[in-house]
């Protein structure tokens, strides 16, 4: 696997929102809940991490609605989710490190 | 109403147009320097300004995308788009991290370093011709595409500069 991790904050919760399907809207709303109103997403940021994310074959498009909105859900791939273990490995390893030597 | 300006730096150009939403005029669309504005109520909409990631794309993609978090995409003139959001839904900030940050001003800074070079290419030929004729009508389009190219090299600047910031804050 090509050099990955670290992981932009922006990037590691859309992966862990995208667990289950969801699209644009629910993947903002769901961080924002997960952080307690940290982390909340420009349409921009997400617009563009989605995009980068589906051509990195991280995760891929679920489903379409096809009436008006043509809402897109997203999940996670099998190479998206080894992405997101190994930096959770990575951050594990930091925060270990820190409180064993950190005091 | 209709307005003509003419601006090489999108974030003064977002600053303008706030400041006329908040003055109760909402941008109704944009072409080659003219823009429409119709009556609104005083800070109604929040605007953004961006640039697209390619030319020809997925313009419908991304104009359903936004509609879903109640961003519109009020006029797109080549790869620019002007978005808005009513302030009643909500805060609206296209990007939120520096890397996103980042990368608009990245692509921006490419779509215009393009064209200053077009405008460099233009100038010396120009310059050029102006030389041999020695008529003042060409002597003038020199001049002003010699500014142009000047107006372009200094947003290219603050676009470098904006990213090294960015990149110092991160």
């Amino acid at each position: 696997m090509e050099n990955s991790t670290p992981l932009t904050e922006a990037i590691f919760y859309i992966l862990l929102a995208l667990r289950n399907p969801n699209h644009g809207y629910g993947i903002i709303q769901e961080i924002s809940e997960m952080t307690d109103g940290r982390v909340v997403l420009g349409p921009g940021t997400l617009y563009g991490a989605i995009n980068s994310m589906v051509s990195k074959g991280w995760i891929h498009l679920y489903s379409e609605e096809k009436e008006s909105r043509k809402k897109k859900e997203y999940l996670i791939t099998e190479r998206g989710i080894e992405v997101f273990n190994q930096e959770v490995k990575r951050l594990s390893e930091l925060l270990e490190n820190s409180k064993r030597m950190g005091r | 109403m209709k307005k003509v300006r003419f601006y090489l730096d999108k974030d003064e150009e977002q600053v303008w147009i706030q400041e006329m939403a908040n003055k109760g005029w909402a941008l109704k669309s944009f072409c080659l320097g003219v823009y429409t504005f119709e009556p609104c109520e005083a800070g109604e909409y929040i605007y953004q300004i961006d640039l697209l990631d390619n030319w020809n794309g997925d313009k419908r993609n991304f104009a359903d995308f936004m509609s879903e978090m109640d961003v519109e995409v009020v006029s797109q003139w080549y790869r620019w788009v002007f978005l808005r959001k009513r302030a009643e839904n909500g805060p609206f900030e296209m990007y939120t991290d520096i890397e996103s940050k980042i990368e608009q001003y990245k692509r921006i800074k490419g779509f215009l370093t393009a064209g200053l070079v077009i405008e460099l290419i233009c100038f010396l030929q120009e310059l050029n011709v102006a030389i041999k004729l020695r008529e003042f009508e060409i002597w003038a389009a020199t001049a002003l595409i010699g500014m142009l190219v000047l107006g372009l090299l200094r947003v290219v600047w603050k676009c470098q500069w904006k990213i090294k910031q960015l990149k110092q804050e991160g």
